[in-house]
């Protein structure tokens, strides 16, 4: 048996391809619910600016999904600095509330679509590329999903 | 030949080498130098602009136990999107893509870096490099170890810089995750369509998968003074369970 992928086939991939949001760098993020969104309001306990994600951990005032904590999974740091993010945007102790899709297993893990700082600025997850600090065309506004 | 005559022979000759190499790569349809990100990734598509659109790829024809091999990696990826969870790639542990897939990941930009004698590719996803020592004979396919960029040579045509590639091991995903062997040869010709916008035709070779070669091309647009950002995967959450199924760890699980 043969496979041949033609034009329309490769037409397809690329939009695939073209509609994948700009997070995505290592894996695709079907594990999470993105149809049915949390909000989280918490106290940060610790964020981590690493790769391949940058992860916030969250102490819940009321629990959600009964949980108390939860795990917030953002886009890497260079796709958070595309949307305005700086490494310490986000520090443990502050009081935020995220929107976020929550893994479909169940767990306290999720993903974020946007984020409420204490100072009221809202961040996305992440922006377009070429923009934000080091370049020469305007920064991203926040997106929000 | 007088010694005025051998004096001025010399005199012209290392004028032609002084000025002929930075010519080589000076020259501005050379001008590849830089980051660029992918387009159709992030922001606009190729597509919107025809003068711009990459060319669509050509039909891949596998031979039947290439083809097998891709149908069933197809219908494990359907399977588990269909059942709502994210494919079980070799990105996911965290492994970078290894060539062809490394030049389009997202809309993660790459770096080209142009130095006498060699060009050197920098991706910012997994930071991955490919080195591409110019007007070098390519060494045969068996005497290249097998690995995730293999062995690069290139040359300019004109102002088209054409990248010659042997030596993947098989174990790398392969374009779409296209399975493929190690006797895979790549064959890039990259230029400037317009000063901002470079494509790199990509024609796979595989006499042992393939049935003929097939080509594709990618669309990049250039990020002037872009600075590429660091990425090493030293916080890999996400991990593959018994079942196959990619996981993430939650509340700092280990």
């Amino acid at each position: 048996m043969r496979i041949v992928v033609g034009r329309s086939m490769f037409v397809l991939l690329a939009a695939i391809v073209a509609g994948a949001v700009s997070v995505r760098a290592h894996h695709s993020f079907s594990m999470f619910d993105t149809a049915t969104p949390v909000t989280l309001a918490g106290v940060v306990s610790s964020v981590e600016w690493t790769n391949p994600h940058v992860y916030i951990e969250l102490d819940l005032a009321e629990p959600v999904k009964g949980a108390r904590h939860w795990s917030i999974e953002l886009g890497s740091p260079s796709i958070l600095q595309r949307g305005g993010w700086k490494f310490n945007s986000v520090r443990k102790g502050d009081k935020v509330t995220a929107i976020v899709s929550p893994l479909k297993s169940g767990e306290p893990g999720s993903l974020l679509t946007r984020i409420t700082l204490p100072d009221g600025r809202v961040l996305g997850n992440g922006g377009p590329a070429g923009v934000g600090p080091g370049t020469t065309e305007p920064s991203a506004t926040p997106r929000a999903k | 030949m007088t010694r005025m005559g051998r004096i001025l022979a010399i005199t012209v000759l290392l004028v032609a080498c002084i000025t002929a190499l930075p010519h080589a790569q000076s020259s501005p349809g050379r001008n590849i130098s830089g980051a660029w990100v992918p387009m159709g990734a992030g922001r606009g598509a190729a597509a919107a602009d025809p003068k711009i659109a990459p060319p669509p790829a050509t039909p891949i024809v596998l031979k039947p136990a290439y083809a097998k091999m891709f149908e069933a990696r197809r219908a494990a990826d359907a399977e588990a999107t269909k059942r709502g969870d994210a494919p079980a790639t070799p990105a996911v542990l965290c492994l970078p893509y290894g060539m062809p897939r490394m030049m389009t990941v997202a809309s993660y930009p790459i770096e080209i870096l142009l130095t006498p004698g060699q060009i050197t590719i920098v991706t910012e996803a997994f930071s991955e490099v490919r080195r591409v020592f110019l007007d070098q004979p390519q060494l045969p396919i068996d005497e290249v170890p097998p690995g995730f960029y293999g062995h690069s040579v290139g040359r300019w045509d004109g102002d088209t810089l054409v990248i010659d590639t042997v030596g993947i091991k098989e174990s790398v995903p392969g374009y779409n995750l296209m399975p493929h062997s190690d006797q895979m040869r790549i064959t890039e010709r990259i230029r400037l369509v317009t000063p901002d916008v470079l494509h790199d035709q990509i024609t796979i070779d595989d006499p042992v998968a393939l049935e003929k070669p097939f080509t594709y091309t990618l669309a990049f647009r250039r990020l002037p003074n872009y600075k590429m950002v660091e990425f090493v995967c030293e916080n890999n959450r996400e991990y593959i369970d018994e079942q196959g199924r990619v996981r993430m760890r939650v509340g700092g699980q280990k």
